[in-house]
């Protein structure tokens, strides 16, 4: 039961400004990261009167930005454990945003860091509520709801 | 001042802690959850102002400002949550606890900078 769809376009603008300085521009909604980069994904589970969770994915090179940024190093001094860190506390913020705007109580898990090439993030028994995919500084950002149906 | 930094997450301290820095705190301790938290102020004692995250493991930000506020030792001590649990009951949660003021993650340096100037820490 959700009759409020928060605004993934709102909310992914004003944490991108605000932590790391990059403007996101929205890009067509079929826009998706290359075939073979590198990616990476925070992703939070939600749980309560909307089950579900919310995912963002950003290309190796931005998240080795928005990292250095937060860290205050060189993008060549970010290691993978600072961009974990980084992404898990972005997917954070994302997900406490959006779990704001629905309806009901909820509990955001804490978050969960994958990187890789050519995987796909399945949330078990879920679908996709909404996604939206940002030109970041000309990368490519996706962020999105995904909520599970109740039995 | 002093300031204590709680947060699991250590890109958030970083820019905390820059942020302190240039309000000129001079001593900023760093805890990862509440119960290393609580073994900072037990082994140095209260800061002046405490910023804590809410979502950590062990111990959540919750519990630790309960826990702070059971012992009057920390009275002189500030909280300031700094969190993304932006909705109405945990707000109220957190206030009831004994946090002094509430600041929304995504932040930005001037309205930590304000909350701050409230408690009178800056
Ligand atoms: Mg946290």
């Amino acid at each position: 039961m959700q009759t409020t769809v928060p605004d993934l376009s709102t909310i992914t603008n004003e944490i991108w400004t605000a932590m790391f300085g990059i403007g996101v521009e929205p890009a067509d909604d079929g826009a998706d990261h290359a075939r073979g980069e590198r990616v990476v994904t925070g992703v939070v589970q939600l749980t309560g009167d909307a089950e579900g969770a919310v995912t963002v994915q950003c290309s190796d090179r931005l998240a080795r930005r928005a990292t250095a940024t937060m860290f205050a190093v060189d993008v060549t001094e970010v290691s993978d454990e600072d961009l974990s860190d980084c992404i898990g506390e972005l997917a954070n913020m994302t997900g406490g945003n959006v779990k704001s705007a629905l309806d009901g109580h909820n509990e955001l898990s804490l978050p969960s860091v994958t990187v890789g090439r050519d995987y796909e993030v399945t949330v078990r028994g879920s679908r996709v509520v909404q996604r939206r995919a940002f030109d970041a500084a000309g990368d490519t950002l996706v962020v999105t709801l995904l909520t599970r149906d109740r039995a | 001042m002093r300031a204590l930094i709680v947060d699991d997450s250590r890109a958030t301290r970083a820019v905390l802690r820059r942020l302190l820095h240039g309000l000129s705190f001079d001593g900023i301790a760093e805890a990862g959850d509440g119960r290393q938290a609580l073994e900072e102020l037990s082994a140095n004692g209260p800061a002046d102002v405490a910023l804590v995250d809410w979502n950590m493991p062990v111990m959540d930000g919750l519990e630790f400002v309960s826990r702070v506020r059971s012992d009057t030792a920390n009275d002189v001590m500030r909280i300031v949550m700094v969190t993304t649990e932006a909705d109405a009951d945990h707000m109220v949660s957190a206030l009831e606890a004994g946090a002094d003021e509430y600041a929304m993650k995504p932040f930005t340096a001037a309205v930590i900078r304000d909350k701050l100037a409230l408690l009178g820490v800056v």
